[in-house]
């Protein structure tokens, strides 16, 4: 730098940058949404908490729960397993094909990357639940719908997911196989497909995560599974025989997710052995020890085949678990999956009906709607990051130095996230009667579990050594907070926001399905009334405002890294 | 040009006439090269990283398609070869790459395996997929190069120096006629690059196999090979036996051309 000597003052703040600008300007405009939603729902905290008191009374008459029931439970339990894991896998099948047609290093013409790309992000348009109330028209009630809801709108994510670990793979490997002689096919099988294999392994359990969540509240729109069940108990105010299925779910969810991040862990993880995870026991540092002198043994005996480590014998016995369940879900749904296969050409036809859309009959309940949706989303998102943040610090481990204190937060906030937004809803509006303002409050604490999690994740990320420095100057806890911690853990979390506000977007746009209020409300009706027409036009404004969130979400993350 | 020792075509593994490279965007990598490298031999590539030399040893295995001349590796034009053609060389061609190339989750024997890919027909994941002739192959090539006991291991635990020894292996399955290396000690600590050169050099002499190795240390290349040639800014500016040259010959060759010479320890630059 050249300084300048004598003349002008010096400079003892930092000059305005554009991009600060344009931060600043999107910072206003959440804060000015936030009051504006705040202000024209209506909201009070005086209404939010005589909410809570409904809620509380209601949940007062929910116990005990009453397992009378037990078989009918269960067994739509299962049923919600089954569609999630049939719906995952059938979209995990599909997207091999598109994601490697879409990866940059793989697929054979850009023109071909391009279709794959966008019929990737357009199965991610329409929430599954709304796919999955179409397809109730066309197939019936039953988990069919909700089987192929799940499969198609998974396959934004999993495939966008695939196609990332795809161009993650070093290029160098395929170079070298390349360079044999292969063929591109076997190239791609021998030296892509390992690399990117774990992690698409993930995907599919982090979806299967998210699915098992969709699939238990797809059966408020006979959908199939246990939405059904809760649905049924709330409404004809059995509300014992409702907590009995929702405790059900919440063991499902919980359970499921446990299971997703232990395996994402381990096969995700540095470790070239995926029994040594993330804190290494006594007994694991033996296993992979043990896998060793077994590899060097074999080698020894010049075997022609690896040896039976405990490490394949984990990885190949746990493919045939999974593959087993496969095959029970598919066996036991009762699906007529090949059955309606007649049908499905009127699957294609209702998504077409959705064309062209019709936006002026219903056009002054469209906009209120929308309009609803996107208040509801600000108000839960503001209102949500309010709670989630204390909680995030509470829950980080290298920030709060009581173990106790982290491991409490941390159990509290998987327990809270063990039930999906739309059964929160499902029993706020039970509880407090149809409206925006229940829709509203059961989507702030599922932001406020969800976000602090994610917040939490970000400020155990922060490097450690600035934090150590500002320690070293003697700077306090508070100190070395905001000026070591914070910093480095904002673009994070900013980003974040957005894409909180995002989720919150489309969830606020279903929650009138159970009637929390917002543009659900006018969608499931206009399907009802076959007026498919104006569906079409909800769907695409729908898709047009989580769009424009997402532009704005990337825009931020670039102008943060 | 520097006329070449070697000149006839007859016998000659690989055949370079005129070669040049430009890129699309505007670098030309390789201007005007020509040279013939005999059956059998053991040639060094050296120059500056940007000089060329791993340009000409990826067009001479497909990789890179040449703007203008002729490269005919084997008695194949490889500018032109497209398809089962271009197979058909590279099947005979084995190639070490600086990063080794190995699949890092994968088993050293299936990476030396995957030698095979231009032979064996499907695609093949897991060891178990490849005949069994083939598996005890790989084993008694992973037993030249020092590793049979790391058969089993996941590439991804060996050392960097075990890692270019395990794709030498993979390249030997291969049986190449050839062998192109590319930078193989680039990112070797001196120790392992010694040990990986004296593997090159012992496989050359014993199966008599031609060897192209790029090199930018002259003071590796000029013990260890039959014949050094030397780019500069995608020109030829040396060609002779090894035995011919010294340290400061080189230096003088490089001088002579006006350019700098390809030595990267600072003592010589300042020399």
């Amino acid at each position: 730098m050249t300084a300048i000597v004598g003349g002008a003052p010096a400079r003892i703040a930092p000059p305005v940058q554009g991009r600060q600008v344009v931060l600043t300007v999107i910072a206003t405009a959440f804060l000015g949404g936030f009051a504006w939603s705040w202000l024209s729902l209506d909201m009070s905290l005086l209404s939010f908490f005589s909410g809570l008191g409904d809620v509380r009374s209601l949940v007062g008459r929910m116990l005990p729960p009453d397992f009378s029931d037990w078989r009918n439970v269960l067994s739509a339990t299962l049923e919600t397993l089954w569609m999630a894991l049939i719906g995952t896998f059938v979209s995990a099948v599909v997207c091999v094909p598109l994601a490697f047609g879409a990866a940059r290093n793989t697929t054979p013409h850009p023109a071909v990357r391009l279709v794959c790309r966008g019929f990737i992000s357009l199965t991610r348009a329409v929430p599954e639940i709304i796919l999955a109330a179409l397809f109730v028209f066309v197939l019936s009630i039953g988990p069919l719908p909700g089987v192929l809801a799940i499969a198609i709108h998974s396959i934004g994510m999993i495939g966008k997911l695939f196609a990332d670990a795809i161009e993650q793979a070093q290029p160098t490997p395929k170079e070298a196989v390349l360079s044999v002689g292969a063929r591109r096919f076997q190239t791609t099988i021998s030296s892509i497909l390992p690399q990117a294999l774990p992690s698409m392994i993930a995907t599919a359990m982090y979806r299967l995560e998210i699915n098992i969540r969709a699939s238990s509240v797809l059966g408020l729109v006979g959908a199939g599974g246990i939405g059904f069940v809760i649905q049924g108990a709330l409404r004809s105010l059995d509300y014992q025989a409702a907590l009995a299925a929702v405790s059900m779910v919440f063991v499902l969810v919980t359970m499921i997710e446990l299971l997703s991040s232990r395996v994402r862990q381990s096969l995700l993880g540095e470790n070239t052995n995926i029994l040594a995870v993330r804190r290494e026991s006594a007994w694991s540092r033996r296993m992979v020890m043990r896998d060793a002198a077994l590899n060097r043994g074999a080698a020894e005996e010049k075997r022609l085949s690896p040896p039976w480590t405990s490490e394949r014998l984990l990885r190949s016995g746990s493919a045939v678990i999974a593959a087993i369940f496969i095959v029970v879900a598919f066996i036991l749904v009762d699906m007529p999956l090949l059955g309606a296969l007649p049908k499905y050409p009127d699957l294609v036809r209702v998504l077409g009906d959705l064309f062209p859309p019709d936006f002026s009959t219903a056009r002054d309940e469209l906009i209120k709607g929308m309009r609803e949706s996107v208040q509801i989303a600000f108000v839960a998102t503001g209102l949500g990051l309010f709670v989630a943040f204390p909680l995030a610090v509470l829950a980080s481990r290298n920030i709060v130095v009581r173990r106790a204190v982290v491991l409490g937060t941390r159990i509290v906030l998987l327990l809270l996230r063990g039930i999906p937004e739309l059964i929160v809803a499902v029993i706020f509006v039970s509880a407090m009667g149809l409206g925006p303002v229940p829709g509203t409050l059961a989507l702030t604490i599922v932001t406020a579990t969800f976000a602090a999690k994610l917040f939490a994740d970000a400020l155990e990320e922060v490097d450690p050594s600035p934090r150590e420095a500002l320690i070293a100057v003697g700077a306090s806890r508070k100190q070395e907070f905001v000026s070591a911690v914070l910093p480095q853990a904002l673009p994070a979390i900013l980003g974040q926001v957005l894409y909180v506000l995002d989720v919150n977007l489309r969830s606020s746009t279903v929650l009138g399905i159970v009637g929390g209020g917002g543009i659900g409300f006018l969608l499931l009706g206009s399907m009802r009334v076959l007026e498919y027409e104006t569906t079409g036009a909800i769907v695409i404004s729908i898709f047009v405002i989580v769009y424009a969130i997402e532009l704005v979400g990337s825009l931020v993350r670039r102008l943060l890294r | 040009m520097t006329s070449s020792p070697w000149g006839s075509d007859s016998g000659a593994a690989v055949s370079v006439a005129s070669l040049s490279k430009r890129f699309p965007n505007g670098t030309l990598a390789l201007d005007d090269v020509s040279f013939d490298v005999p059956e059998g031999q053991v040639l060094a590539l050296i120059g500056l990283s940007g000089s060329g030399k791993s340009t000409l040893l990826r067009i001479l295995n497909g990789l890179h398609r040449p703007t203008g001349g002729t490269a005919r590796v084997l008695g194949v034009e490889v500018g032109g070869a497209r398809g089962a053609q271009l197979r058909d060389v590279r099947r005979h061609v084995g190639f070490v790459f600086q990063q080794f190339g190995l699949v890092g989750r994968a088993t050293c024997m299936e990476n030396v395996l995957m030698g095979t890919l231009g032979r064996v027909r499907g695609p093949r994941l897991g060891v178990r997929t490849y005949p069994v002739a083939l598996r005890r192959e790989a084993l008694d090539q992973l037993e030249r190069v020092g590793l049979a006991s790391a058969a089993f291991q996941r590439a991804d635990t060996l050392s960097g120096g075990q890692m270019q020894r395990v794709a030498i292996a993979r390249s030997l399955m291969q049986h190449p006629a050839l062998l192109l290396a590319d930078e193989p000690v680039a990112s070797l600590d001196p120790e392992s690059s010694a040990q990986v050169l004296e593997l090159i050099g012992r496989i050359a002499r014993e199966d008599s196999r031609t060897v192209i190795c790029t090199l930018h240390q002259v003071e590796l290349a000029l013990g260890w090979s039959d014949r050094i040639v030397g780019l500069q800014a995608g020109r030829l500016v040396l060609d002779r036996p090894a035995t011919e040259l010294s340290l400061d010959s080189v230096m003088e060759v490089y001088r002579r051309t006006g350019g700098e010479a390809p030595v990267e320890t600072p003592q010589l630059q300042t020399a």
